[in-house]
């Protein structure tokens, strides 16, 4: 039998593997994206990270993960020039942090960061696996200049598990660090750390090593973490215009192997990062989530005003 | 099908000061609800006064004109809310000695 699929012309800006898994254009609606929270299972659907063993003191030293900044359908509307809309219409989907943060080199403050994230499991045999978006990110226009620096980072990964292993993959922008600009990109791999120095020196924490990197692994100040290096020679200034509330859409591409779990490559705009040999770091595989493919996005802001990103459509690809 | 989606716009926090919710842009739906779920009320004597806002740019809010009646026991709380624009928040404004308060603040929105 022959097939015959007719593609949305919305796919051309796209440069997908054979099998495309989801292509997500945001004036469709949400298309199953959501904000990331813990796990309410505990007694009073209290979450669940907290493990037997855990002090009072520890408990008072955990990450708060449940005020995450919600995510929303936008038109990237402004004061000045109205709105803005999408690539090909009006929405997108907007990730937006609450005004709040601490210093790079302390744990992320409660709401500094807005994730989303879908949930989905393999089903093909393992091998390539991409993640294309077409994005563009700004703070909130509540004063006037220019704030490209009070963006942190943001990025997009996957959260994956086969029988082995629970592996994190993915890349980062690292815009600015405590107000200085740094315009670099760095991709996921843990350093050589116990599960407590991971987790911000906390006993009977819930997470592994490797697990959720877009919040745990110490920072320094040179913009480095326990879960993310540099990529090298990868300084890029992306398109951030003259006002904070003028967008330009940008393309930034992720190509994994699962059968190999070696990073193969990104694309931000133009320009190709080679990133073959880059080992995924092994995290235990987690109970109940067996050939999980979440694809997730997050946004981080530096400093006391919230910023977004926007994400126009995506596609998620395996050969 | 209809467009719908429900936020938690703020989860399970203590509130002691007036405050205004995570602004929510919602040009895409036509109708919202707020829900209000006073969790926890850790104080005696305060109560909330929440009221709707509307915004052009999602940093500039008016009043819209719906209120809540003044809240102060534990409990699940609602407004239905049209004809919007492009973003919707609450501001709570608290009232009385020491307030404290833990609240979950759900938006509604469906096209």
């Amino acid at each position: 039998m022959d097939r015959i699929l007719s593609y949305d012309s919305g796919l051309s800006k796209f440069k997908p593997l054979k099998h495309i898994l989801c292509y997500d254009d945001f004036d469709k609606g949400l298309c199953g994206w959501l904000n990331l929270m813990p796990n309410y299972t505990q007694e009073g659907f209290k979450p669940n990270f907290v493990q037997r063993g855990a002090t009072e003191e520890d408990k008072e030293k955990m990450l708060d993960k449940t005020q995450w900044g919600p995510i929303m359908l936008s038109s990237a509307t402004y004061r000045f020039p109205g709105t803005h809309g999408s690539m090909d219409g009006i929405y997108s989907l907007k990730l937006a942090t609450r005004p709040t943060a601490n210093r790079y080199e302390q744990p992320p403050a409660a709401g500094s960061i807005s994730h989303a994230i879908k949930r989905l499991t393999s089903h093909r045999k393992p091998g390539l696996l991409q993640f294309e978006v077409w994005f563009t990110y700004t703070p909130e226009q509540d004063r006037p200049g220019l704030s490209e620096k009070d963006i942190r980072a943001f990025g997009i990964c996957f959260d994956l598990q086969d029988a082995k292993s629970r592996n994190f993959v993915g890349i980062r922008y690292v815009n600015s660090v405590n107000g200085e600009m740094k315009r670099e990109w760095q991709y996921m791999q843990s350093s050589d750390v116990t599960d407590e120095e991971w987790t911000y020196g906390t006993k009977g924490n819930w997470h592994k090593k490797g697990v959720d990197p877009f919040w745990y692994g110490r920072r320094y100040p040179d913009g480095r973490t326990d879960g993310f290096k540099f990529i090298p020679n990868s300084y890029q200034e992306l398109c951030y215009n003259e006002s904070d509330d003028k967008i330009n859409w940008m393309y930034l591409r992720f190509l994994y192997d699962t059968e190999k779990k070696e990073y193969v490559e990104m694309q931000s705009r133009d320009q190709i990062f080679d990133l073959r040999g880059i080992r995924a770091t092994d995290a235990p595989p987690y109970l109940g989530i067996e050939g999980l493919v979440n694809p997730v996005m997050w946004i981080e802001t530096d400093c006391d005003r919230r910023v977004f990103l926007y994400i126009d459509s995506l596609v998620i690809s395996t050969e | 099908m209809r467009q719908f989606m429900t936020s938690t716009v703020e989860q399970r926090k203590d509130f002691k000061e007036s405050f205004s919710t995570h602004p929510m842009e919602v040009a895409w739906a036509s109708e919202a609800i707020f829900f209000i779920t006073i969790e926890e009320v850790k104080c005696k004597g305060a109560r909330l006064k929440p009221k709707v806002q509307i915004s052009v740019d999602g940093v500039n809010w008016i009043d819209e004109g719906t209120v809540f009646e003044p809240l102060a026991e534990r409990g699940q709380y609602f407004k239905r809310i049209t004809h919007f624009g492009g973003w919707l928040r609450l501001y709570i404004e608290m009232e009385g000695d020491d307030p404290l308060f833990n609240l979950t603040i759900h938006l509604v929105m469906k096209e």
